[in-house]
């Protein structure tokens, strides 16, 4: 320990660009994160239920992106622009994962909407088994590698600031991460569905009442976070360039994380919490054995909740389980 | 009184007979395979399931064994200790498996090693490298490949004399054969008088390694070893390197000689990597040509996995044809004659002998660098 401390306090200007390099590392998963935690979110919101088959979006829409890709190249080589097929990657694996998430609300979570929410729970522990093993079966448990270096013109492909790399993909997925979040945000604040969806939030019985379709906000919530999340998985599946069944699991239980961190329910919440957790994580691994990466961020998260348990942007009145 | 004393002698009989077991040969004979055929290391299990078979389906296109038709039996543990067990159990519960070939993946044997021990049954590993596996006083568990301790060895010579290294960035996975490959490694670069080591872990299908690597960089090794069970996560590691613009030479291990998922899958980042492997280029051995040519001719492309499955089988299959000589057969039978067979000579460029341990006499360990789309073999080393 003292001696990792020693070997990167030794010369200052190295600890610099390493810890920016590191802020960079954090930004990018954390945006990621942020995404993810914001359907977790937004689902507790209006149906007080944590939708554990969230992270099994995010798993699809790396598989659609994976399927889109395969589509459009030949030979590892796009047949129309990058950045037009990327956007297209980006379009249909938020649709599909939007298709999916209202499905899963149609099938598993209305039947039970008056139950326990223990059970809307389990159903969705259910949900998660169900796509993984479906994935599982029809595409195989081998990685599926997205082949993308011919997406990006040669002299684009990373840059160099002060012994900082920035890589070109580094940079979509940060610039589409808070391009996703600014849209959410306005249209959360300035839309007629966003009021009705902060009204349902807020109260569902009161806003029913007041004439608003709470079952079409429950649709649109599930589509706007089903979306996001399958959203971050393509982005990540571009970056990190592989995708398998298995990696919904890991990234689910990094967006609850970042979602209870914020604040369950609240949406700029589960955006700072994102980034703080994916932050926390990549600075922890300068100062601390890398084996501690994930210790350093629960306890972090377990730090924040003994002195603010309804999360940093959290309201403190809900009484849900 | 009586009823107790009833039970328990018949307890005891019972007992006595399922450790015994000599079957009459005629019954049918069966060999399973243990291994983690879904999962990232599907593609070398595969390759040695598919091995083991060429080898069932010549012994029995040649008659069998005293004219029974050998049985080959899948067991997928999908890279996972507790589905490890399940295949062990039932591999053991099947009272005419006379052998196993694998568990390929050392934590997966060392969860299972056990309950194979108390069915006598026979494994035979081809890949796994752990030495715990086998100081652990075992009889039934034998290994065609040669151990950690010999690989760590020979990578710390091969780090330090080959490459020039003097200072060394090493990743494992915390997982029993990578963080003790990484031990056996750091033990010879100290006796190589190479201090300057960094040691840090990695979580096996994290997909992203920056922070780790990042720290890696600032290091500013001369040899980054990413010690990973499966290629995928090596692919992403040399990627990943490249891309933050670490110079040290990439050096993979044995997980990582795949042209598919670790050449191909890094998209270029791979050439000029080392990885180490515990088989030799099959393709340059004379005696295992009908073997490359079987193999491609029904099954495709080959990597390093196959051949010692192939060899491992040939071998089991020679213990129990032996043991069935006097037509009937017993697992204990098929144990004493695996420890029995000296200088088997195969297809894998060497005679193979079990030392008492059940280890492979004279273990090497061969390097490889990736050049364009495959595999050159650079050297072997055996500890000099």
């Amino acid at each position: 320990m003292s001696e990792h401390l020693f070997r990167s306090f030794m010369r200052m200007e190295d600890l610099f660009a390493q810890l920016s390099q590191q802020a960079i590392n954090g930004l990018t998963i954390g945006g990621v994160y942020a995404l993810i935690a914001i359907g977790y979110t937004m689902v507790y919101g209006v149906l007080s239920m944590l939708n554990f088959a969230h992270g099994e979006l995010y798993m699809v829409g790396g598989f659609i992106g994976w399927w889109v890709l395969q589509l459009f190249t030949v030979k590892h080589v796009p047949v129309m622009n990058g950045a037009l097929l990327i956007s297209l990657m980006l379009v249909i694996a938020m649709g599909g994962a939007a298709i999916l998430g209202v499905v899963i609300e149609r099938i598993a979570y209305r039947p039970l909407r008056t139950a326990p929410r223990m059970n809307l729970l389990l159903s969705s522990l259910g949900v998660s088994i169900f796509i993984q093993n479906f994935v599982l079966y029809f595409q195989g448990a081998k990685v599926k590698v997205f082949h993308v270096s011919q997406l990006i013109p040669d002299g684009l492909r990373s840059f160099e600031i002060g012994g900082v790399v920035v890589s070109f993909m580094r940079i979509v997925v940060i610039f589409v991460c808070f391009l996703l979040m600014l849209l959410l945000t306005l249209t959360i604040k300035k839309t007629a569905i966003g009021r009705s969806i902060r009204a349902t939030a807020q109260d569902i019985e009161a806003a029913a009442f007041m004439g608003i379709d709470t079952n079409r906000v429950i649709v649109s919530v599930f589509v706007i976070g089903s979306a996001l999340g399958g959203a971050a998985g393509l982005l990540v599946s571009l970056l990190f360039t592989q995708v398998d069944y298995y990696v919904g699991l890991q990234a689910g239980l990094k967006g609850f994380t970042a979602a209870v961190l914020g604040g369950i329910g609240s949406i700029p919440g589960a955006m700072a919490g994102g980034i703080l957790l994916g932050l926390s994580e990549a600075l922890a691994v300068t100062f601390f054995p890398s084996a501690y990466k994930d210790v350093v961020a629960f306890v972090i998260l377990i730090a924040i909740l003994i002195f603010r348990p309804q999360g940093l942007w959290g309201e403190k009145l809900r009484e849900k389980v | 009184m009586k009823k107790i004393a009833l039970l328990l002698s018949t307890g005891i009989l019972l007992s006595f007979a399922l450790t015994v077991q000599a079957n009459d040969v005629s019954k049918g004979i069966h060999v399973g395979n243990a291994g983690s055929f879904t999962g990232d290391a599907a593609a070398p299990c595969m390759e040695i399931f598919n091995s083991a078979q060429l080898a069932v389906d010549e012994w029995n296109a040649r008659g069998g064994i005293q004219g029974i038709t050998i049985e080959h039996i899948m067991g997928d543990d999908a890279l996972d200790p507790a589905q490890g067990i399940k295949v062990a159990r039932k591999f053991t519960s099947d009272e005419l498996m006379y052998g196993v070939i694998g568990p390929p993946v050392s934590h997966i044997a060392q969860a299972s090693i056990k309950i194979y021990g108390q069915s006598d049954l026979a494994c035979i590993t081809t890949a796994a490298s752990k030495p715990d596996l086998t100081e652990a006083g075992y009889k039934h568990f034998f290994r065609v490949n040669a151990r950690n301790d010999a690989h760590g060895w020979n990578s710390a010579l091969f780090i330090k004399n080959n490459l020039k290294a003097e200072k060394v960035a090493i990743l494992n996975e915390k997982v029993a054969y990578c963080e003790n490959m990484a031990q056996q490694t750091i033990k010879g670069l100290e006796k190589l008088g190479v201090t300057d080591i960094m040691n840090e872990t990695i979580v096996a299908g994290s997909k992203d390694f920056s922070a780790v690597l990042t720290k890696v960089k600032a290091f500013n090794p001369d040899v980054l070893f990413f010690i990973a069970t499966a290629a995928p996560d090596q692919a992403i590691g040399v990627k990943q390197a490249k891309e933050l613009g670490i110079e040290a030479i990439f050096m993979g291990s044995e997980g990582g000689r795949d042209k598919k998922d670790f050449i191909e899958a890094s998209e270029g980042a791979a050439q000029g990597a080392y990885v180490y492997h515990f088989s030799p280029d099959i393709f340059a051995i004379k005696e295992a040509e009908a073997y490359v040519k079987n193999f491609e001719a029904k099954y495709g492309s080959l990597s390093g996995f196959g051949p010692p499955a192939y060899e491992a089988m040939n071998i089991l299959l020679s213990a129990i044809d032996m043991a069935a000589e006097d037509g009937d057969i017993s697992r204990a039978e098929v144990i004493s004659s695996l420890a029995a067979i000296k200088g088997y000579k195969g297809i894998l460029g060497f005679p193979i002998s079990f030392d008492e341990k059940g280890d492979l006499l004279g273990g090497a360990t061969y390097f490889f660098k990736v050049n364009g789309t495959d595999f050159e073999q650079v050297t072997v080393l055996t500890g000099k």
